[in-house]
């Protein structure tokens, strides 16, 4: 019973340390879903670049991997604008169809360049203060400080984003822009410059999240479409549009992961098949999202739709 | 009958067309008459499963406007099935066809009915969702090979045309340029029927549709069931061609967008959309993919040229090449 007991809080725990990671993925895709309806299937590589960004920093300039955060971070900034001004903005003028099928086509461009310049091979990083590391805190259980600190530096982005979108001005008119922007034309905001506002902080806080990601995942060129995904499903779940939704849907999701070793810690206790549910580890993710679409399409904090 | 007369009338295209379509046609069917490599052979016969597929996916997603991005879990289904029966049973192909798109029709009922009740990216999101965990369960399930997949074992004596087993290439050749006409002649009706213009209401605007009395959900699922039973059909066909398959090579993402893809680049919504689409996009990719992926270095080259082709379309012209057809025409005309 206290195995059963331990096993369990300790799936909680990294389910918890994964999820505010995951939060911090899906914040840049709610922003930007959230202002134009447009739907980033390149967000996974986003994300891959900024894991890049952060291994190039630390290995190539031979310095800890926390240096890393503010590369990405103007890497990704970088990366959105970019996308915004040659792709994103002729999009908007299409179809839905034509929206969807142009990231898809980013997203194919990026992987590819970086699989043409990085190569296939999954590489991870092996140095800094933080790489293994790591404290106990109870019987059996283990706290690597790499995921501690991807989720307290996570926290302390969200606190950065909310900041920033209601505390500021320029943040202000990005809500209004995503509320209605034919108004927010009228009051005089600059929509298109606010659209692009919102590709480069969602560009920002993805490649963050990759950089914070890189300390205990490694990266391969193809790493992208899990996080699509596991995104879509994050912001699916918290609401389109919505930062603390975000948040917790992260911290729900990083749960529904870690449902296979919970499991095994029960199937043990009750002498049941142990394993078998790992193979069904994103399955659980996949079908969330499914479910959360069909019957709560707002998600749990959506204001949109 | 009257549906018969309706397959074969293409009076509303213009006459060049008709002309063009019909030496397309005539071109396919002695192609394997003319001298050609192996490869080029392959490429034809990945040409004509790409543009049923295309034909498939065209009537959800083009003439209904619903975006469809899980269609590999279809071909997964009738792969599968057409493969698994072979082996288990000794069932032959032309048995098992029927089945495996019988299958793929009631899944596709079955999740149709809760899909259909999403619009837009969340549809698209959504059939990417339900494609994957279709994926994961056929990777864990050991009955039909897991991971690794099955391979189809030969009857020996060959031609069987039961088992649709040929050492030469253009028996499949053939096979599959049967499914091509029978499509085309299908959507030809399908475009004319109640059902086709139902959907083109639908996608030009819904509210007005049901106003008018067309049960719009239902008439979508009736239409995501024709599509699934195209590509289930072409996917049975690939398990016998390619005698070997697994949830990677046929139930990826991939495969899911490389359909919809080429139906959109060619023009989704029109006839001749998904074949066009197929017969520039199957011989780039392949004929780019063996130039530069025999390349130390260039490795993606191919796909990077290709993705910046799917992005211009997608910025510039999102009705594909027919649009650009009909907007050279209208400018002409003027």
């Amino acid at each position: 019973m206290e195995d059963l007991f331990i096993q369990i809080s300790k799936a909680v725990v990294a389910g918890l340390m994964m999820g505010l990671v995951f939060g911090l993925v899906a914040l840049g895709l709610t922003i930007i879903f959230g202002v134009m309806d447009i739907v980033n299937f390149a967000h996974g590589e986003f994300l891959m670049i900024g894991m890049y960004a952060g291994l190039l920093t630390a290995t190539l300039l031979r310095v800890d991997p926390l240096v890393g955060l503010p590369v990405a971070a103007v890497v990704g900034i970088l990366l959105g604008l970019v996308c915004y001004y040659s792709l994103v903005r002729f999009l908007l003028r299409g179809p839905i169809v034509a929206q969807l099928f142009g990231t898809f086509g980013l997203m194919l461009f990026l992987r590819n360049v970086a699989l043409m310049v990085m190569g296939a091979e999954p590489q991870s990083l092996h140095h800094g203060i933080l790489v293994g590391k790591s404290f106990v805190v109870g019987p059996g259980m283990v706290i690597e400080l790499t995921k501690l600190a991807a989720g307290v530096l996570s926290l302390a982005a969200f606190a950065g984003t909310w900041w920033l979108l209601n505390r500021t001005k320029i943040g202000k008119g990005l809500t209004a822009t995503a509320l209605d922007g034919q108004a927010a034309r009228y009051m005089g905001i600059p929509t298109e410059r606010m659209n692009a506002f919102a590709w480069a902080l969602g560009g920002a806080t993805v490649s963050v999240a990759g950089a914070l990601l890189v300390n205990f995942w490694p990266v391969d060129p193809n790493v992208g479409l899990l996080f699509t995904m596991i995104a879509f499903t994050t912001v699916a779940l918290g609401g389109f549009g919505s930062i603390p939704g975000a948040a917790l849907a992260g911290l729900i999701v990083g749960m529904m992961i870690n449902i296979a070793p919970m499991w095994d810690a029960c199937a043990v206790y009750l002498e049941m098949e142990v394993g078998w549910l790992h193979q069904f580890k994103y399955s659980f993710v996949y079908l969330a999202f499914f479910l959360i679409m069909v019957f709560r399409p707002r998600g749990l904090f959506g204001w949109k739709h | 009958m009257e549906a018969l007369k309706s397959a074969f009338d293409f009076s509303d295209f213009p006459r060049t067309d008709i002309w063009v379509a019909r030496a397309v046609a005539a071109g396919l069917l002695v192609f394997p008459l003319l001298p050609h490599s192996s490869f080029a052979m392959a490429t034809m016969i990945q040409f004509l499963m790409f543009s049923v597929y295309g034909m498939g996916w065209n009537t959800i997603g083009g003439y209904g406007g619903q975006v469809d991005l899980g269609k590999a879990q279809y071909v997964g289904i009738g792969a599968y099935t057409t493969a698994v029966m072979m082996i288990r049973w000794d069932v032959p192909f032309w048995f098992s066809l029927p089945i495996g798109m019988g299958l793929a029709v009631c899944w596709s009922f079955i999740i149709g009915y809760p899909l259909f009740r999403l619009k837009g990216h969340y549809f698209a999101i959504a059939t990417i969702a339900t494609s994957l965990i279709l994926k994961d369960v056929f990777e864990s399930w050991s009955f039909i090979g897991g991971a690794r997949g099955l391979k189809i074992p030969l009857k020996g004596e060959m031609p069987n045309f039961l088992y649709i087993q040929f050492r030469e290439d253009y028996y499949y050749y053939y096979i599959m340029l049967g499914f091509f006409f029978i499509g085309l002649f299908y959507l030809n009706w399908f475009r004319h029927s109640r059902i086709g213009f139902q959907l083109r209401s639908i996608k030009d605007n819904e509210d007005v549709a049901k106003s008018l009395g067309i049960d719009s959900h239902w008439s979508k699922i009736k239409a995501y069931a024709v599509a699934t039973a195209f590509v289930a059909a072409v996917g049975s066909f690939h398990a016998c061609y390619n005698f070997n398959i697994e949830p990677e090579d046929v139930m990826s993402l991939d495969l899911s967008v490389l359909i919809a893809l080429m139906a959109m680049l060619g023009g989704a919504g029109s006839l001749f959309g998904p074949i066009i689409g197929a017969a520039v996009l199957v011989p780039m990719k392949n004929y780019l993919g063996a130039w530069f992926g025999a390349r130390a270095g260039l490795v993606g080259l191919d796909l990077i040229i290709y993705a910046t082709i799917i992005m211009v379309i997608a910025a510039f012209e999102p009705r594909g090449i027919w649009g650009l057809i009909t907007r050279l025409r209208e400018r002409r005309s003027d």
